[in-house]
């Protein structure tokens, strides 16, 4: 094997935009449902949602700060979901990225699929003027001692679902709200560190391009109706 | 007594050890093979571990909350005679 280059897997990309968590729950649900019967192949979505706090299995309603009756109040809704890991948000400015693919044709290594999640992270942060890393024993990417990027995951049948969330400019209120992943940490967006705007479109795209390059892929976008093998006939 | 099938941690890469989150399935309930057992975590990620064997589960080794390093007992399956 020394020396020959390594076959590149292709991956769909999905891009959904702007999307309510709830539904794309649903719809990561019934994908990985597929891709576990081998009715699909690897797909990739991306995606930014309407405010959000989410409670994976390790996830304790102490840590979040306020009353639940406020985040009714500003329009923040709640779940229970499978990932590994304790409450965290998501919300408009953020890009979320979830892989669902069979980790046995990526090296069956969780802890490496981590690892080039969070390279595909630190590497888009690079392209753009930001040092980030990791902290040893606390998943996601960090900036200095804030956090930017977090990380939450279930694999059933080897198939991933869920993935990770990179703070492109996320609302501080509404992070003020938990204790992110339990820790006593502050977090950070993008913006925050360069302090110029820049789009989630572009972010996703270089994010995209990191991907590729951490997991060796290579994406080809395509639309959810073809993922789901409902195009039309004609 | 020796023919139960033990519930190892499957090889899950470069993880050297996890955390039980719970059983899905309680002592004395039958499994078929691969269904799900357990989830556990590590590096922010549940695992579902499925039932090596058909049969019935006899003994969980490691409860929720404990953890268990690479290839530890989980429990044990008593197969179908």
């Amino acid at each position: 094997m020394g020396g020959s280059i390594p076959r590149r897997s292709r991956v769909s990309h999905v891009a959904l935009g702007r999307a309510d968590y709830g539904w794309t729950l649903d719809l990561q649900r019934t994908l990985h449902g597929r891709r576990r019967a081998g009715e699909i192949a690897d797909v990739v979505l991306t995606a930014e949602h309407n405010p959000v706090m989410t409670f994976g299995r390790s996830g304790s309603r102490d840590h979040l700060l306020v009353p639940e009756s406020e985040l009714r109040r500003e329009g923040i809704e709640l779940f229970e979901v499978e990932r590994g890991g304790d409450v965290t948000y998501h919300g408009p400015g953020q890009l979320v990225v979830y892989p669902i693919v069979d980790l046995r044709d990526h090296g069956r290594d969780i802890r490496r699929f981590i690892r080039c999640l969070e390279d595909a992270a630190i590497g888009t942060l690079g392209e753009i003027g930001i040092d980030a890393g990791r902290r040893e024993g606390f998943p996601g990417v960090w900036v200095d001692r804030r956090k930017i990027a977090s990380i939450g995951v279930y694999v059933r049948g080897w198939v991933s679902l869920h993935g990770l969330a990179l703070n492109v400019a996320v609302n501080p209120a509404h992070f003020a709200m938990i204790r992110p992943c339990g820790l006593s940490v502050e977090t950070v967006s993008i913006v925050d560190l360069i302090g110029r705007t820049v789009s989630l479109d572009r972010i996703r795209d270089l994010f995209l391009v990191q991907m590729d390059a951490a997991f060796g892929w290579e994406f080809e976008p395509t639309g959810l109706a073809e993922v789901l093998g409902m195009e039309g006939g004609g | 007594m020796e023919t139960h099938v033990e519930i190892r941690l499957p090889d899950l890469g470069d993880v050297q050890e996890v955390r039980v989150v719970g059983w899905l399935v309680a002592v004395g309930e039958r499994v078929s093979e691969g269904d799900d057992l357990l989830e556990v975590e590590t590096e922010k990620t549940t695992f579902v571990v499925p039932a090596p064997s058909s049969g019935r589960l006899v003994e969980v080794a490691v409860g929720e909350g404990e953890t268990v390093e690479r290839g530890g007992l989980l429990g044990r399956i008593d197969p179908p005679a």
